[in-house]
């Protein structure tokens, strides 16, 4: 049981690293990035393909979390200006539209240039005991680079002059601009950022199962699952609700098994929905 | 230091605002009187850049700003307080004024100024914005608008929803601001308050200046005593 409980709060972290990038977009913006998957997908693919023309792990690493922020940076300064354009209902619904899209070309690009192309990062070593719960060294290393990042994210957003900058837009626009935030910037930063947390999540994933090149879907939903329970805009309550279903989903699948595992996820989202409709931490409106 | 010539502005192409012209020399308090949906905030918000002009300039201290993005005119130096606030609710009062200052960061001769003007915010320094009174969180505003070291500020009716004591208390602060030579600009309708700080001020009515003066001829004008200051 202690093993299970281990197991899902490491998922758990990183469930919440998938969602925070997800739920800032959609806080600063009003935008749902539907190619949030992708995003990560293609930053370990790029991982992958460095390290097959002989790239050393961390250097390819790096170059494939670069990408990601890449693919963010120009999904904002392209596709999105049109979206920014728009106020409210219609803002949602055209980025909905516009990132399903790239999401389905960025899967059919990858699977047409590079269909067997895997990312997996073996960490060597045998298990190591922690509080007497063997644990295997990928998910020890996989851990503490997520909970580095997530120090980091919180250490940004609290004490940065720039973190501070992201929070005004996200809490009132008008008052942001009246400060002398540039919304537009703060934004790209963000969109940016994402994207180097998506793959930072894909490779932290491969160090202890392979990612192939069609997983974007199944990390955008999980993203969706982790950032509506936790309450759309809310960084806080994208690690709560990573870490709650990283739990649930280890002993529903330890416990029920593993085809059930999704099932279980969309209901603790639904029945979340259901009683606080504005996720766990989010702010009513 | 704030010229507004010709400034016409509105919403959905229907102009709120026709051609408004007017000036505000440093270190002067200028009052802009105006009942409900007369148009000194579309006239506020299209200065400072939160809405495009549709037509006019407005030049801020040799510079024109009309045009510019809300973000670029506010760094330059003009510090515009709504009505509506705007503060970031969730954040302290600390975070509030530092971000005042941004891009910069504050330093705390900022907020002892602010502190020295709003005593009570000191004592508040870690409360949330949003759990705070409405006359707490109109000292906030000022305090924040204040953290750039602004060389105008425009306020938007600062005693929106201020019982009459707190709206004499804002105004003596603003009175102790002037003194120490910002240059002020108000939207207001309190005219009694006011004309009691302003050195000059204009009427505006469906959008238009109708009326301008010092504050002495304004007071006397039977148009503003009959209308503003409740005086047959």
């Amino acid at each position: 049981m202690k093993a299970v409980l281990f197991d899902g709060l490491v998922l758990g972290l990183q469930y919440g690293l998938l969602g925070v990038g997800l739920t800032l977009v959609y806080g600063l913006g009003g935008i749902l990035n539907l190619a949030h998957g992708q995003m990560a997908v293609v930053a370990a693919i790029s991982a992958a393909l460095a390290m097959n023309a002989g790239m050393p792990a961390v250097p390819a690493v790096l170059l494939g979390l670069l990408v990601g922020g890449l693919i963010g940076l120009l999904l904002d300064s392209t596709v999105m200006r049109p979206v920014y354009k728009e106020r409210g209902e219609s803002r949602v619904l055209l980025s909905l539209l516009l990132t399903i899209g790239i999401g389905f070309v960025i899967d059919g690009l990858l699977v047409w240039q590079f269909p067997i192309a895997t990312l997996r990062l073996n960490i060597g070593g045998g298990p190591i005991s922690i509080f007497g719960v063997p644990m295997r060294a990928g998910s020890l290393v996989a851990t503490a680079v997520a909970l580095i990042a997530a120090g980091l994210l919180v250490a940004f957003f609290r004490y940065s002059v720039t973190g501070r900058a992201v929070r005004s837009v996200i809490q009132d626009e008008e008052g942001a601009r009246l400060v002398g935030v540039n919304p537009a910037a703060v934004r790209t930063l963000i969109f940016s950022l994402s994207g180097v947390l998506a793959g930072l999540v894909a490779v932290t994933r491969s160090m202890t199962a392979p990612i192939g090149v069609t997983a974007g879907i199944s990390f955008t939903i999980l993203a969706l699952i982790v950032a509506v329970i936790g309450g759309l805009g809310s960084v806080a309550g994208s690690f709560l609700a990573g870490m709650i279903l990283g739990v649930i989903n280890t002993i529903s699948s330890f416990y029920i098994g593993t085809y059930i595992t999704t099932i279980v996820l969309l209901t603790a989202a639904a029945v979340t929905i259901l009683i606080r409709p504005s996720g766990l931490l989010g702010q009513r409106e | 230091m704030l010229e507004i010539s010709g400034l016409s502005a509105g919403y959905f192409g229907e102009d709120v605002v026709h051609d408004v012209s007017l000036n505000v020399s440093e270190g002067e308090a200028v009052t802009i009187i105006g009942s409900n949906g007369a148009g000194k905030t579309t006239l506020f918000k299209a200065v400072c850049g939160l809405l495009a002009a549709s037509g006019g300039t407005v030049v801020f201290d040799g510079e024109v700003i009309s045009g510019m993005a809300a973000h670029r005119i506010a760094r330059s130096g003009v510090s515009y307080v709504p009505a509506e606030r705007h503060l970031f609710p969730r954040m302290t009062v600390q975070e509030n004024l530092a971000l005042g200052a941004y891009p910069d960061k504050p330093d705390d001769d900022d907020f002892e100024l602010v502190f020295d003007l709003f005593p009570r915010l000191s004592e508040r320094v870690g409360q949330r914005a949003g759990t705070m009174s409405g006359g707490e969180q109109q000292m906030l505003a000022v305090g924040r608008g204040l953290m750039s070291k602004p060389k105008v500020m425009m306020l938007d009716e600062p005693t929106t929803g201020l019982a009459p004591k707190l709206a004499a208390e804002a105004y003596a602060a603003l009175a102790r601001l002037k003194d120490q030579g910002l240059t002020l600009l108000i939207a207001e309708q309190q005219v009694p308050l006011a004309l009691s700080l302003a050195d000059r001020g204009y009427v505006i009515e469906n959008g238009r200046i109708e009326l301008e003066g010092t504050a002495a001829e304004l007071e006397k004008n039977p148009d503003v005593k009959r209308a503003y200051l409740g005086i047959a």
